[in-house]
């Protein structure tokens, strides 16, 4: 599996992966509305790079090994292909949204001011490295510096790991992406004094640093979360049917039973009188 | 007949404002007419319309599970009501969804494009499947009333026959789907308040609504005797309010003895939001309802039981929305802003609600949904007294017919004249002005004042030779460095650089129209659509409007780019010329065309506070 | 000015405009319900097609109107052309259509100067057709207040337009008559589905119910008195 690894301390900021992807990708000019995230990310800004006075991150999908988006789509429009991105089938789609809703990273956008709208995302130019146009996505091989890089997963994530071991003084001892939710195609390591714990939406959660029995793990996928309510809808159904059939018999039988009773009296009585 | 014509005359109202609203979401797409944001991407019409609206309608398999299953014959007067009121819920929750879905047309993917693993999968073929299940059960009802037809007496007759596995089928459907709906939240584990999120939501969602499921039939069983002014259904309500209070019971306690097992027991007693939202909704949905129908029946007065019952339906709708939004981390930290629904949101909501109410009044007039017809025991009141200011209509049903509908389409209007095009395009738009640039020799500009500029060196460029038409390539008359702020006028949006009302206005320059508009071609099939003919341009009047030496030599159109387009394509185009012609430059300075060659680190401006204010430190923005 | 202008030009037209369309398929399908109401009472149910579809195309291509009154078939003809199809085809209203719904009549639309002389057949028609009424007793006899006031009506968007496109030069007079032009033309689309002008939707209809109303079944006069509370009371 293919995997994207961002190093935050190499980035400069230059904005060259974003207009590389608007490229490539064929997007229109961004507009800010009202209803986008702060975070730069739209239906047409599909990585977008922030800074907070020090350090520059670029985000963008994350193409999560187990991804709770292709998980959830009742139709299957989303879906994990065999390089490692998610990608989306425009085809299939009747936009309900629940891709969006069930992100852990809000990665997803929606065309909002179309009639005819879509979900719009990263996909690891996907297509295009399929079709041999391009052997990397657009925005790794526009990096100037190197910051961000494409492989494989595997190499990226040993990469990763001999950086940190080599300036353990500089980096974060953590690769993001390598277990969180299951692990994901996109990692980033990190300068020690910028952790990027707030892209993943459970550390923004209320009850931070709380036990709370039935809550899944930081590092289980997503979609373990509704295995068991789906693994139980036959048995439900069918135990159900039992159930009421069951009933049904009974009472029903109890009724026959007391109205033959009744007759039964009544000819007796009919018999005395 | 009074009080069902008035409650008619509201709904056809309230459908006509749908009306409108409905083309305008159809026309102009989700995000205008709705406040769902990149956030919240599911708002009101799925909290309120599809799982409150399916909720709502789990009258239908309560009632039929206790009278044909477990044999409550007392309830049978209303199972039909229940019944059509389930299958209208349905149908109006299908109707809601096509609102909220982006691709409403493309909702019968589910059938053929299969996702096993999703729940909402599941959900949408168990609707659908109900949705038949419910049709199938409710045919005899539209049948008997033509026995002559001999095809339909033996349809009737074959669903009579099949009558009981309908309903066993119906009970397994509803089971699967009312916790379905509760599965869909299995996966936002993030999302929802802990006092919400279970791992046993599915089977919590399921007892609400057969809590809902009783209290919704009373209600309707109420409010239709209300209204068609029948005697209310005492014994039957005593029975149902027993049934539900025992299920509000044990729904209390399993949803206390939830959050005490998972240990979320102290976001109880926590003050927040989510506390006293939590709170609210267990006071509405059970404590007010419990008390009320721990009364005993004959005690109470209708209006009382009334309340309680609506009470209890409306908490239990609010725990559905709860769920479905408001509890989101989004509404109660600061991730993303709090969404509220739109009143076109609300409007296409009750519009749904109104239609099926509709429907459900049309199928007790006209078919046998009651024991009684409703208008058995109406007494007919005879037009009062000769009125020779009144206007005679017709006979009722011509008089309703010619109300209804005027009060359809004149709501219709209204709301279609209220709703301006122009005014929802341009709606979604963060409108931020530019003001001008700040400084002397060097300039701030950061059009939008929110410290995160660039330093630009004027008097360096002032220095290198250029003169000011350069840079200024347009004026206004009389003026040589008109500012880039007067027509570049917001960060991200095409301005106008012309102002029509001004020039033709009086008090302003006060000309006629054919000063600028030629009045031989201005009109007429000649004009067409080449606009160029139709006007003088404006250097016919303005001599001195483009500077000489200025970059731009041609005015093309009054629209003027925005502030950081325009900003983007003066300098970078500039430098990126000026880096390619002289070779020097390029060795000096290789990086002069490049973003961060401007945008500099924004630290150099830490030293002025004032511009930081507001701007947390470490916060994360976006690079321009 | 500028304010009322606008107010006019967006929320006003939208108003009127959706009241007359909307109203007028009102007006048809309940005339076309009672119609249909009042055949299932009628005890006769036979209905003289022939007679009916012969008075509509009658009243659509009047020729024979032009053998009994010819002045009068003449310019009312050329009136309701002019009425009809001058406002849908001037040029500046298609360039309206063109901006606000999209749908494109600017091919078809008509030179300027036969919209002109349209627009000014049509404000002589009316005013003759005006005199007509008032000329002749038997229509003078049968006409309310409302029959004369209506084809005025009828002709002041059309001589405010005329004003617009021709005689303006000041921007002043110019908005005061195009908010004239505007405010007419939304009178007149709202009164549209409740007035006489619905005969330009209900036409098709207003002979088959005629011819309908001779078969109401015999007690119908009955019903009329009861439902206005008048039993017993000598007619």
């Amino acid at each position: 599996m293919k995997a994207i690894l961002t190093d935050i301390t190499k980035c400069i900021g230059c904005n060259e992966c974003v207009k590389a992807c608007k490229v490539t990708n064929n997007l229109p000019p961004d507009k800010p509305r009202e209803w986008q995230k702060t975070d730069g990310l739209s239906a047409s800004n599909w990585t977008s790079v922030l800074h907070n006075g020090k350090y520059n991150l670029r985000k963008q999908c994350r193409h999560c090994v187990e991804p709770a988006c292709v998980s959830v789509c009742p139709v299957g429009a989303l879906h994990k292909t065999e390089t490692g991105a998610v990608v989306y089938d425009s085809d299939k789609c009747l936009g309900c949204r629940y891709c969006m809703m069930a992100c852990p990273y809000g990665i997803p956008r929606y065309d909002w001011d179309e009639p005819v709208p879509y979900i719009k995302k990263c996909i690891l130019c996907y297509h295009k490295i399929k079709d041999g146009t391009i052997s990397q996505p657009a925005c790794t091989s526009a990096c100037p510096t190197g910051a961000t890089i494409y492989g494989e997963r595997d190499e990226l994530l040993k990469e990763a790991r001999q950086r940190i071991n080599a300036e353990p003084d500089k980096y974060l001892d953590t690769i993001y992406g390598e277990k969180e939710v299951g692990g994901t195609n996109v990692l980033y390591i990190t300068a020690k004094d910028c952790p990027l714990d707030f892209l993943l939406y459970y550390n923004n959660r209320i009850e931070k640093g709380k036990e709370l029995a039935g809550m899944p793990d930081l590092n289980e996928a997503i979609p373990i979360t509704t295995k068991w309510a789906m693994g139980a809808v036959p048995f439900a159904f069918l135990g159900m049917g039992a159930l009421m059939s069951g009933i049904y018999w009974v009472i029903n039988r109890r009724n026959k039973l007391q109205s033959e009773n009744q007759k039964e009296n009544q000819k007796q009585e009919d018999e005395n009188g | 007949m009074d009080r069902i014509n008035k409650a008619k005359l509201i709904l056809w109202t309230i459908l006509g404002i749908a009306g409108a609203v409905a083309i305008t979401r159809f026309i102009f797409g989700l995000g205008v007419t709705t406040n769902l944001t990149d956030n919240t991407p599911w708002g009101f019409w799925i909290g309120f319309d599809v799982m409150g609206g399916v909720a709502l309608a789990g009258g239908g398999f309560v009632i039929a599970a206790f009278n044909y299953i477990f044999g409550k014959k007392i309830l049978h007067p209303i199972a039909r009501a229940a019944i059509l009121t389930a299958f209208l819920g349905y149908v109006a929750v299908a109707i809601g969804l096509l609102f909220d879905l982006g691709l409403p047309w493309n909702i019968w993917h589910m059938i053929i494009y299969w996702n096993p693993h999703s729940p909402l999968f599941e959900v949408g073929w168990c609707v659908m499947l109900y949705l038949t299940v419910l049709t199938l059960e409710f045919t005899p009802v539209v049948l008997e009333k033509y026995p002559n037809i001999k095809l339909l007496s033996i349809i009737h007759g074959f669903l009579y026959k099949i009558r009981i596995p309908l309903v066993i089928l119906g009970i397994m459907l509803s089971t699967l789907h009312q916790s379905s709906l509760g599965s869909l939240f299995l996966a936002m584990p993030y999302r929802l308040h802990p006092l919400w999120y279970s791992p046993i939501i599915p089977v919590i969602f399921f007892f609400s609504a057969i809590c809902l499921g009783f209290m919704m039939v009373m209600v309707e069983s109420m409010t239709s005797s209300y209204l068609y002014r029948k005697e209310q259904e005492i014994h039957i309500l005593g029975k149902i309010k027993k049934y539900a209070s025992y299920m509000l019971i044990f729904y209390l306690f399993v949803r206390f003895a939830d959050i005490i097992i998972r240990g979320a027991g102290s976001f109880l007693f926590s003050f927040s939001w989510g506390m006293s939202l939590f709170w609210i909704e267990i006071l509405l949905s059970c404590i007010i309802p419990l008390i009320i129908f721990s009364m005993p029946i004959k005690k109470i007065k209708i209006s009382i039981l009334y309340f309680g019952a609506f009470i209890g339906v409306v908490g239990v709708v609010f725990n559905r929305l709860n769920v479905g939004g408001i509890t989101h981390l989004n509404n109660l930290t600061e991730i993303g802003s709090f969404y509220f629904p739109s009143l076109m949101e609300f409007s296409i909501s009750a519009g749904v609600v109104s239609a099926a109410m509709l429907i459900f009044f049309y199928f007790v007039e006209n078919f046998k949904v009651w024991e009684e017809s409703p208008f058995d025991n109406l007494v007919i009141n005879k037009a009062s007294k000769f009125n020779s200011f009144k206007v005679y209509l017709g006979s009722n049903p011509i008089v309703n017919r010619t109300k209804f509908s005027f009060s359809f389409i004149f709501a219709f209007g209204l709301t279609f004249a209220l709703i301006s095009g122009g005014e929802i395009h341009s709606s979604g738009f963060d409108k931020s002005p530019v003001t001008k640039a700040r400084g002397a020799d060097t300039l701030l500009i950061d059009g939008n004042r929110d410290g995160y500029g660039v330093v630009f060196a004027h008097v360096n460029h002032q220095k290198l030779g250029y003169t000011c038409g350069y840079c200024h390539h347009i004026n206004k008359p009389d003026d040589k460095a008109t500012g880039c702020y007067e027509c570049h006028d917001d960060m991200y949006l095409i301005g106008d650089a012309f102002r029509h009302d001004w020039h033709s206005s009086s008090s302003g320059a006060n000309l006629d129209c054919f000063k600028c508009h030629n009045k031989s071609v201005s009109k007429g099939m000649n004009f067409k659509f080449s606009n160029k003919k139709a006007t003088h341009i404006c250097q016919n009047c303005h001599n001195k409007i483009i500077p000489l030496d200025s970059r731009i030599k041609i005015l093309k159109t009054y629209k003027s780019l925005s502030y950081t387009d325009a900003m983007h394509s003066l300098c970078i185009n500039c430098h990126e010329q000026k880096l390619h012609t002289d070779s020097l430059l390029k060795q000096i300075k290789p990086n002069l065309a490049q973003c961060s060659k401007c945008h500099k680190n924004f630290s150099v401006f830490k030293k002025d506070k004032k511009l930081f204010q507001g701007k947390k430190e470490n916060k994360w923005v976006v690079v321009p | 000015m500028e304010e009322l202008l606008n107010f006019a030009k967006g929320p006003l037209f939208r108003f009127s405009f959706a009241i007359m369309i909307l109203g007028l398929i009102r007006l048809f399908v309940l005339s076309l319900i009672n119609g249909l109401e009042a055949k299932k009472k009628a005890r006769d149910k036979s209905i003289p097609k022939g007679y009916v579809r012969k008075m509509t195309f009658g009243f659509l291509f009047p020729l024979r109107a032009f053998r009994v009154k010819p002045i009068y078939a003449f310019v009312s003809i050329l009136f309701h052309i002019g009425l009809l199809f001058t406002p849908i085809f001037l040029f500046d209203h298609a360039l309206l259509f063109q901006n606000s719904i999209k749908i494109s009549l600017i091919n078809l639309s008509l030179s300027k100067q036969v919209a002109d002389w349209m627009t000014i057949t049509t404000i002589i028609t009316g005013i003759l057709l005006f005199i007509i009424r008032i000329s002749s007793q038997t229509s003078r006899f049968i006409s309310r207040k409302q029959d004369y006031l209506l084809p005025l009506l009828l002709l002041i968007p059309f001589i405010s337009g005329l004003v617009c496109a021709q005689l303006t030069v000041e921007p002043d007079v110019y908005n005061a008559f195009i908010l004239i032009h505007i405010l007419s033309g939304c009178l007149i689309f709202i009164l549209m589905p409740f007035t006489k002008i619905a005969h330009c939707i209900l036409l098709p209809l207003s002979q088959w119910i005629t011819a309908r109303a001779w078969k109401f079944p015999s007690e119908a006069g009955e019903n009329v008195v009861i439902d206005l509370g008048k039993e017993g009371e000598t007619l």
